[in-house]
């Protein structure tokens, strides 16, 4: 039995130090255990290749254990070696901090006394050492490797740790994994896990309606209803992990605190801002834009993380209010000229992606209404990424996939992370600068007592949201379908309203059960069949035309 | 002969029909009509009494879209055709003229964009200049004049070679007066009939950028609704009648335009 | 003297296409590094090895520089998005592409000579209206909207997507078949738009040679039309023909980006399309230099064969 997979997104490399891009470490996780998981039912943190953790007093020194009875899957048994290997090999070695060096920046130190116990030591206090979403990987493989950058990673089978064994990649066309018979959690249900690449999503829904391929996830909202009747084809509406947002620039800076770009000066007032996002009408964009597959957004954490996720209060609720959002922008300076208009913005989004296409016809209105035209322009993907990294916008669309552990999300919109004096080197797109959030931000990396973390977690959001450097729209449902005729059930992640594609783990694909008595498919040859009749008749067609000619010809003469 | 006439006058015809639509669907379809946030219709309805040809992805009538974009396709077109063919001529009579060092220059380069795919590049210039329609006229525009200054080129020589250019120049005729008055006038049929067949190109051209992506996405154009269709997922929906007006419509017209192409060339290249 | 200045021609049209490719895909904007890292956790230093790892850091004539005088090597730098040498990701999907290309230039190049023939031969017969009405549709055609309507069309019969499936038999037999079952869409398009141009083109030459004296000689020797057509119109018009095939041969790239972008077939003309998204530089640049210099090497092909084949062809 083989699952067989859509995806969209190309795979960049299969070694793990390297590979940046979502499908890869989707991928990447099949083939490799961390050291911790996140459980299916509830994300709550679980046994990865460790089964139990403990930090010291001062929270500096944290010790993992790694217990017997794992094995490579070629039979290797898995000790703390492996895992302080792998940590080390990245604290040393700069191009295996490629993909996932923020993870391990705070580190000092990383041993295993024997095998069976980790020490990792770091530099401060750190919150996030459940949550390191490393892949670890075998030394006895890897320490043959002197050149981590050129390293493929393509010795089929690849030796992992995870529930499925790489087994064929071939570029731009498909990925073969096989069950890995010796996964210490069990084996999978099935034998073979494909991943097959699609130009687009449409294809692959395509491919989905005829059954060519088992599971498609991102589908868009018109995409998904097309499949509501559709026999043998089950839809699966997530909570999911990503959020889409309108960015403010509130006058962007860079580190050392030069202004870059070239934002206009009015949205440096946060009551502009605040009367930006007072107007425009999000339930309009959930139901007309997202077709009702979204939730109306507010804080940084989406409601799939529940404990984390901030809902704003009554008094903090920003309803829409054009009305209110007219006042506020006259009280603040900006009145209406003889035209109706106030200032215009430009508003930059990506061209092809439906959401921007479809919501900046609605903005447009809906700040055309408080006197504040827009000029929408839709660029390409790489023009977008460079207007938000230069500052080069006013409103811009952007959005974010979020963790299990919040502290990326919220990490994102400190001082910190804006451009260096060059320009170079930021991560932010909203320019965000605010002292209080940072402070909190500090606070909260630090601080080891769940309940009062996510308390200042929510008031880090609070702030964000009474500052708005952005307007978080919607938070979207991930929609997806599979072949309820060849696979019967998935996991999802939650259990509740969950998704079975882009977990924060391999559960999906791992619990997947084959249906009962999966059906073939019989239509592949009828094609062929109709194809050369056509081409017969054709020939047949033309030959009789040119011989009865050819003797018409031969009479006239 | 006379069967490329009789199909060049249809051609005509369905290009006076288009230029029409083209014209008056602004001035008759209402904004509101064809702005998603107003629109109230349900979406993918397929063809009925109170939309012949359907609805699309947001409720619009695809009717009203096809006859709204009809002035796009045609517009980017004609100022794609009138680029191109504008560059190509200048370089074919400026190259045929002159001789020399220029010549064999300019000879080069356009021997060179010749052989560039022209989809290729058309498809680059129109990532690295930021969208609009403006880029889209200049990404055909650029890339599509090599044919017409080649065949300007042969054409301006022929009649350099002829004698009463030579007597012109020995009676003292300049390089403006030979241009103007004797080359200009014996290339411009040749130019329109060029000019007629390079519109066709440009809006096969343009509706493959939009498809692609690469078109503006502010403007509603032939192109732009078979990109959205197949965004919105209108082949695994079977919406046909979201996919086949607007592609009917730029066969039309192209094929128009072909036709009054060839019966103008007809016309100018008389058979030996 | 003819042949060296040709040559040279080529030479210079390939440097110059390497510079081009070069500079043109330079002035795309966007930094690649922010693309490739967006939404996982980066810090700035993170970033700044990706960019040394590329290259991206020194300045841009030192770049140049590095990408010439490798190019001259043959080693068209390393692509971002496979982390693969360009020159490996490139002969990786060339083979797609020369399946998906040959076949349909072999079927459309036969069929469309053939039936030009057989329309300039009888020359405004209802045979020759309908054959040169329907080219002349086809070829105001797009491509990619031909492609979805055939998807359309063929519902269930053929498979959307790709080159094969994963699940197909490892033998040889299946697997020849599960290709040539996904072949099927993708060379359809392809040739009906490809045809059209060569039945025109074998028409309109046919038609030419047919007002050649020789001919009229042949046939007041009392020739049977039919032998006058096989033996003397129809060989020398085929010539001419077949150079412009080649001369085409930039028509063909294009068909095949778009037809391999509808059916996500595995080839060039797909890698492409990936390649804008990134922009994967190198990858562009090489594409580039390796479909131009294609375009560059056919036509210089296609003038030999020209002047080869017909002493009369003079070289403008």
């Amino acid at each position: 039995m083989i699952l067989k997979v859509a995806i969209v997104q190309q795979i960049d490399s299969m070694n793990p130090f390297l590979a940046v891009f979502q499908s890869s470490t989707e991928v990447g996780r099949l083939m490799y255990d961390y050291l911790t998981a996140y459980a299916a039912d509830d994300q709550r943190v679980t046994e990865g290749l460790a089964n139990r953790w403990e930090p010291s007093a001062d929270k500096l020194t944290w010790t993992f254990t790694v217990p017997e009875g794992k094995t490579w899957s070629d039979g290797q048994p898995i000790t703390a070696h492996d895992v302080a290997f792998t940590y080390n090999l990245m604290l040393t070695n700069e191009v295996a901090r490629t993909a996932n060096g923020s993870f391990v920046t705070n580190f000092s130190s990383v041993t295993a006394p024997d095998d069976r116990t980790v020490v990792i030591k770091t530099k401060a206090p750190q919150v996030t050492m459940l949550a390191l979403d490393i892949p670890i990987v075998p030394e006895h493989v890897w320490e043959k490797v002197t050149n981590i950058k050129d390293y493929a990673n393509d010795q089929m089978p690849v030796v992992g740790s995870g529930p499925f064994v790489l087994t064929e990649h071939v570029a731009g066309q498909f990925i073969k994994l096989k069950a890995n018979k010796n996964y210490w959690r069990g084996a999978p249900k099935y034998d073979e896990l494909h991943f097959v690449y699609f130009q687009n999503s449409d294809a692959a829904v395509q491919a989905l309606t005829k059954g060519e391929v088992d599971l498609v996830n991102r589908m868009a909202p018109a995409q998904f209803d097309s499949l509501k009747d559709k026999a043998g084809v089950t839809r699966n509406k997530a909570q999911g992990r990503r959020f889409v947002e309108l960015l403010i620039n509130p006058g962007a800076r860079t580190r050392t605190g030069e202004p870059i770009g070239d934002g206009n000066p009015a949205l440096g007032d946060v009551r502009v801002r605040r009367a930006i996002a007072q107007a425009i009408d999000l339930d309009a964009l959930v139901q007309r834009v997202n077709l009702g597959y979204a939730e109306k957004g507010a804080g940084l954490v989406p409601p799939v993380f529940g404990k984390w996720h901030w809902e704003p209060g009554e008094k903090e609720l920003r309803t829409f209010d054009p009305a209110a959002a007219n006042a506020a922008l006259d009280a603040a300076g900006y009145p209406r000229k003889a035209d109706g208009t106030r200032f215009s913005l430009r508003l930059t989004g990506r061209a092809g992606r439906a959401y921007d296409e479809q919501a900046s016809e609605y903005l447009k209105r809906q700040l055309g209404d408080i006197g504040i035209p827009l000029d929408v322009r839709l660029v390409s993907d790489n023009q977008l990424n460079e207007a938000t990294t230069v500052a080069t916008y006013d409103l811009a669309f952007s959005g974010w996939a979020t963790n299990v552990d919040p502290d990326f999300i919220l990490g994102l919109h400190t001082c910190a992370q804006r451009p260096g004096a060059d320009g170079k080197g930021g991560t932010t797109d909203a320019y965000f600068c605010d002292q209080a959030y940072d402070e909190l931000y500090a606070r909260q990396l630090s601080e080891f007592d769940e309940g009062k973390r996510v308390e200042l977690v929510k008031q880090m959001q609070a702030r964000f949201y009474d500052q708005v450097p952005a307007v978080v729209l919607a938070y979207e449902n991930a929609l997806e379908a599979y072949r309820s005729d060849h696979f019967a059930r998935f996991t999802t992640q939650p259990a509740q309203g969950g998704v079975i594609m882009a977990q924060n783990g391999m559960w999906g694909y791992y619990g997947a059960e084959p249906a009962a008595r999966a059906s073939a498919s019989g239509t592949t040859w009828v094609g062929f069949a109709v194809a050369g009749g056509v081409i017969v008749f054709i020939v047949v067609a033309i030959m009789r035309q040119t011989r009865r000619r050819r003797a018409t010809a031969g009479e006239r003469e | 002969m006379s069967r490329f006439n009789r199909s060049g006058v249809a051609g005509a015809a369905i290009l006076a029909v288009a230029a029409l639509v083209a014209v008056i669907a602004p001035l008759v379809i209402s904004a509101d009509e064809l702005d998603v946030t107003r629109v109230t219709a349900a979406p993918w309805q397929s063809p009925g009494a109170e939309f012949w040809l359907g609805t699309d992805h947001t409720g619009r009538s695809v009717a009203l879209l096809v006859a709204q974009g009809a002035g796009t396709s045609l517009f980017v077109g004609l100022t794609a055709a009138v680029l191109a063919v504008g560059i190509g001529t200048l370089v074919g009579i400026v190259s045929g003229h002159f001789g020399g060092l220029v010549a064999g220059a300019l000879l080069r380069v356009t021997d060179f964009f010749l052989v560039l795919p022209a989809l290729v590049l058309a498809i680059a210039l129109s990532t690295v200049l930021p969208r609009g329609l403006g880029t889209i006229v200049l990404a055909i525009g650029l890339t599509s004049w090599p044919s017409t200054a080649r065949m300007v080129r042969a054409q301006t020589l022929t009649i350099e070679a002829r004698p009463f250019v030579e007597r012109a120049r020995a009676l003292g005729g300049g390089h403006v007066h030979v241009i103007g008055r004797h080359v200009l006038p014996s290339v411009v049929p040749l130019v329109l009939v060029n000019a007629t067949l390079a519109v066709a190109t440009a809006i096969v051209a343009e509706s493959t950028l939009a498809f692609l992506g690469l078109g503006d996405p502010t403007r509603i154009s032939w192109g732009a609704m078979l990109h959205q269709a197949q965004l919105h997922g209108a082949v695994p929906q079977r919406a046909w009648w979201f996919l086949l007006p607007p592609g009917v419509a730029i066969v039309v017209v192209v094929l128009a335009f072909t036709l009054v192409g060839r019966a103008l060339e007809a016309v100018v290249t008389p058979k030996r | 003297m003819r042949l060296a200045s040709r040559l040279g021609g080529a030479a210079l049209s390939l440097v110059m296409v390497a510079v081009l490719g070069f500079f043109l895909f330079r002035v795309v904007p966007g930094d690649p590094v922010v693309s490739m890292t967006r939404g996982r956790p980066t810090t700035a230093a993170m970033q700044a090895e990706l960019r040394a790892q590329f290259g991206l850091d020194r300045p841009l004539h030192e770049q140049f520089w590095g990408y010439f005088t490798s190019l001259l090597r043959g080693d068209l730098g390393t692509s971002f998005t496979f982390r693969r040498p360009v020159s490996d990701v490139i002969l990786e999907r060339l083979g797609p592409t020369l399946l998906l290309v040959g076949t349909s230039t072999v079927i459309a190049v036969g069929l469309g000579l053939w039936l030009g023939v057989l329309a300039a031969w009888r020359r405004d017969s209802a045979f020759d209206r309908t054959t040169t009405g329907v080219s002349l549709t086809l070829w105001a055609v797009p491509t990619f909207w031909l492609g979805m309507l055939l998807m359309m069309v063929t519902g269930d019969l053929f498979p959307s997507r790709g080159m094969r499936d994963t699940d197909t038999a490892p033998d040889f037999l299946s697997q020849a078949l599960d290709v040539g079952h996904h072949l099927v869409l993708p060379s359809l398009t392809l040739v009906a738009v490809v045809c059209a141009e060569y039945l025109l083109v074998m028409r309109s030459s046919l038609l030419e040679e047919m007002h050649a004296p020789y001919l009229t000689t042949a046939r007041a020797k009392g020739l049977r039309d039919d032998l006058v057509r096989r033996r003397h119109a129809v060989p020398n018009a085929v010539l001419p023909a077949i150079t412009l095939v080649f001369l085409r041969f930039g028509l063909v790239v294009a068909g095949a980006i778009t037809t391999e972008t509808v059916f996500s077939w595995p080839g060039l003309g797909l890698l492409f399309y990936d390649a804008l998204t990134g922009p994967d530089y190198f990858l562009l640049q090489g594409l580039l230099v390796v479909t131009a210099g294609a375009v560059v090497v056919m036509n210089l092909l296609a003038e030999l064969l020209y002047g080869v084949l017909d002493p009369r062809v003079k070289v403008v």
